[in-house]
């Protein structure tokens, strides 16, 4: 198992600041969205766009390759894009539903239908074969017992130092306190002052950026699929469950809780040969907490008055 | 003569459109005043409240704030136009501590952000105890006060208050009608929806007794508490 550990790291992180997306979101917007995951696929197919090399036959726009082969430049060009493409789902689709008053289950419907949408604009562009970055292969080395690669070394060190952002931003700045206080109530955020409407389209953009920042990291450790996203998003729900839907901090917790346990139980003796029902023991797990805890690991009984 | 701070003349709306609650309402809050609303459930009190913050949207009627014709203005604006909002219920944001909630009021006026805390610190000391727990952890009453505070912080000409006394002990609601009482002191105009009616008529300086969205009666506090057909319909008697 212990040979897995360093697996679980990474899925455990990539879960973790998918999960805080996702719940921010949900927290503030109350849209359970399923089309999450094609934001963390567009992300990652984004900067494999901008940085493959025009000789790349995974898009079918081979030619075009306007950012060359710098990974890191596409990179934050492809997060920024993911952040305009959320605003433009919150303003062109979702502000419009809710200013219509369209009811949660309608708006989730809808969610589902844009999530095969766009996996399968992904499918359209790109071929269904995975591809990589255009990254030196690098060999494993041992960390303190754990193997992992150089690259994902570094993979960790950023995100996590992302994640150590995400939190600070939430707790410490006004935007970041806006944003809890529409979570609460968009209604009474709106009678103290605050502009509702531009605290959602922020987060969807800020949703939306850390989405499509989980999506390089994965393409990163893995390899970049029409599909990842979607391959992921029953981990994130997970994820967000388990730490308190809604919380942020809760979200990291539990994302990373379910990643470890879905890539340690690889390393469990009875899985020999069942790889891919390592997410049933995770998620298996969840289950029993949820039965013990229904308001999650840092979700909250509130008193009611 | 008092200038009018809020005018609201043959106001009608309604949360569904084509099916208005109120129905031609007229109301005058001057400086300084202390104005109740009292009347059956559903006579449209509280959504008269919300019709003026523009969280319900007015179809009929004019509303003027500080002179200005301001209907169908989105809440957020009306908060910079000096109008203060204490909802119902859910008027404290659960999750955010004590000294959060009021930092939300300072949205809008960031400038004397340590100043505006102070002074709301000093009002309501239960406050500044327990300025880092969790508002979701307070009792009824305290989160009243808080929810005042945070209205307050906004620095309103005029605060409009639904039902206070909502669900408190009598404790926390003498405690409360001080809270406003002090804050009416301070220069604050008061808009008081209340289902307490005996308590609000004593307290104010002029009542409207609402009924099916309509203006039923009006007149100073005292007059409608003496008033028989007032009596009758809403106070009983003794």
């Amino acid at each position: 198992m212990i040979e897995q550990l360093g697996n679980g790291l990474l899925l455990g992180l990539i879960v973790a600041i998918a999960s805080v997306s996702l719940s921010l979101l949900y927290g503030v917007t109350r849209i359970v969205n399923f089309a999450h995951g094609e934001i963390i696929a567009l992300g990652a197919v984004l900067t494999l766009f901008f940085s493959s090399s025009p000789e790349s036959s995974f898009l079918y726009l081979d030619r075009f390759s306007p950012l060359g082969s710098s990974f890191i430049v596409s990179s934050i060009a492809s997060i920024l894009l993911c952040g305009v493409f959320g605003a433009l789902l919150e303003l062109c689709l979702f502000r419009p539903l809710r200013k219509n008053n369209y009811g949660n289950v309608a708006v989730l419907v809808i969610t589902i239908g844009l999530s095969i949408f766009l996996r399968h604009i992904f499918l359209l562009f790109a071929s269904a074969r995975p591809a990589s970055y255009a990254l030196d292969l690098q060999k494993r080395e041992d960390y303190f017992g754990i193997q992992l690669t150089p690259r994902n070394v570094q993979v960790l060190i950023i995100g996590s130092v992302v994640m150590i952002l995400v939190g600070l931003f939430l707790s410490y700045t006004k935007t970041g306190r806006a944003m809890r206080a529409v979570r609460d109530s968009s209604e009474l955020a709106s009678v103290s002052g605050i502009n509702s409407d531009y605290i959602i389209t922020l987060t969807w953009v800020f949703s939306s950026m850390l989405a499509g920042f989980t999506g390089i990291i994965q393409g990163v450790i893995n390899n970049v699929r029409w599909n990842m996203g979607f391959l992921i998003l029953l981990l994130i729900f997970a994820g967000s469950i388990l730490g308190g839907i809604g919380t942020s901090f809760g979200a990291m917790f539990g994302g990373f809780i379910i990643g470890m346990l879905v890539q340690l139980s690889v390393g469990l003796s009875f899985m020999d040969g069942h790889t891919e029902a390592k997410n049933a023991i995770a998620l298996a797990l969840m289950i029993l907490i949820l039965l013990i805890r229904p308001q999650g690991i840092f979700g909250s009984k509130e008193r009611i008055s | 003569m008092n200038k009018a701070i809020i005018e609201v003349n043959g106001l009608a709306a309604g949360y569904v459109k084509g099916l208005n609650i109120l129905q031609g309402i007229d109301l005058v809050i001057k400086e300084k005043e202390i104005i109740s609303i009292i009347g059956p459930n559903g006579a449209g009190k509280s959504t008269l409240l919300k019709a003026i913050m523009g969280l319900i949207p007015i179809s009929g009627g004019r509303l003027y704030i500080n002179g200005n014709e301001l209907a169908n203005f989105k809440s957020h604006e009306l908060i910079k136009k000096g109008i203060g909002y204490v909802p119902q219920v859910a008027n404290v944001f659960p999750s955010l501590t004590i000294e959060e909630n009021l930092e939300i009021g300072l949205w809008t006026n960031t400038k004397n952000s340590k100043e505006g805390k102070k002074e709301i610190f000093e009002m309501f000391p239960i406050l500044f105890e327990k300025k880092r727990e969790k508002a979701g952890n307070l009792s009824g009453g305290q989160r009243q006060l808080l929810a005042l505070g945070r209205a307050l912080i906004t620095k309103p000409d005029v605060l409009l208050l639904d039902e206070p006394s909502a669900g408190l002990s009598p404790i926390a609601i003498d405690e409360v009608f001080n809270s406003i009482n002090e804050i009416n002191n301070k220069g604050v105009s008061i808009l008081l929806v209340e289902q307490n009616a005996k308590r609000a008529l004593s307290f104010c300086d002029r009542g409207y007794v609402l009924d099916q969205g309509k203006n039923s009666y009006t007149g100073t506090g005292r007059d409608l508490l003496d008033d028989p057909n007032v009596i009758d319909l809403y106070l009983g008697k003794l």
